[in-house]
């Protein structure tokens, strides 16, 4: 079994409490390799993920199932200089970043 | 950090949410389960420095008025690495070099146990915060760090307001 994190799902039941995800378009800013972006496209969310490293995100592009393809988009970005217009996004999540 | 709440702010249409989700200010717990046994092992005693600013940062949009906090939510979350070589790689992976040496002590025995036992796996846990802040759209209060002369950088007037004439 390779690393399983949050195997019991706590993460993902607090997220689906606090909003609905359905169709709602979403930056998810520190998205890694994409774990996150992950689980919220699930719910349903069309998410744009972003991170500064080059090489996670070039693992989040790999790691992204045939049938998310269509919801989930990775790029590398800062946090401190958006490249996305003004008001277009539901939801920005910061996801262990900082 | 406050630029990336600042810039999240931006992009954010009106009444819209910012998640923040990351590990609370406490120290993870290390453990191995073998044999369905769970046996902690210690505490990590990493710099914790940045989660405190991070804190900090978001106490600050909220002085700003820039957000406004909707609730907060503290979940436990596990990883469970199935080799001490997973566990190794992960922890080098995610700590600085130069403050590794903080790991060390964890990571001996973590080796150790993994090696005395069969078919263990190492389990790190600890708490995380989940904040959900709102996005105000009016014009936003004066904080801190306003006084303190460095004013929002996204403020928004009031539809017909000249600022200037007050």
């Amino acid at each position: 079994m390779p690393l399983h994190i949050d195997p019991e799902r706590n993460e993902v039941r607090a997220l689906k409490r606090v909003t609905n995800w359905r169709d709602k378009r979403v930056l998810d800013i520190g998205c890694g390799d994409g774990r996150l972006s992950l689980r919220l496209a699930r719910l349903g969310a069309l998410v744009h993920g972003i991170d500064p490293d080059r090489k996670l995100i070039l693992k989040a592009r790999t790691g992204l199932p045939n049938h998310l393809a269509a919801r989930v988009r990775y790029r590398v970005g800062k946090a401190g200089g958006l490249a996305f217009r003004g008001e277009s996004f539901d939801l920005v999540v910061f996801s262990w970043s900082f | 950090m406050v630029h990336a709440l600042h810039e999240a702010r931006r992009v954010l249409k009106p009444h819209s949410i910012l998640i923040d989700l990351r590990p609370a200010i406490a120290h993870r717990e290390v453990g191995i389960v073998s044999a369905g046994r769970y046996t902690r092992l210690g505490k990590i005693h990493e710099c914790l420095d940045q989660d405190r600013a991070a804190d900090q940062a978001i106490a600050r949009v909220l002085r700003e008025g820039l957000f406004e906090s909707r609730s907060r939510i503290r979940l436990e979350v596990r990883r469970v690495y199935s080799t001490f070589a997973e566990f190794h790689d992960a922890i080098c992976e995610s700590v600085q070099a130069g403050s590794l040496t903080a790991y060390k002590r964890m990571m001996q025995r973590a080796e150790i146990a993994c090696r005395e036992s069969r078919e263990c796996k190492i389990v790190t846990k600890g708490p995380l915060v989940l904040t959900v802040l709102a996005k105000r759209t009016g014009y936003p209060q004066r904080g801190r760090g306003h006084e303190s002369g460095n004013p929002p950088h996204h403020r928004e007037g009031r539809p017909g307001a000249d600022p200037k004439r007050g």
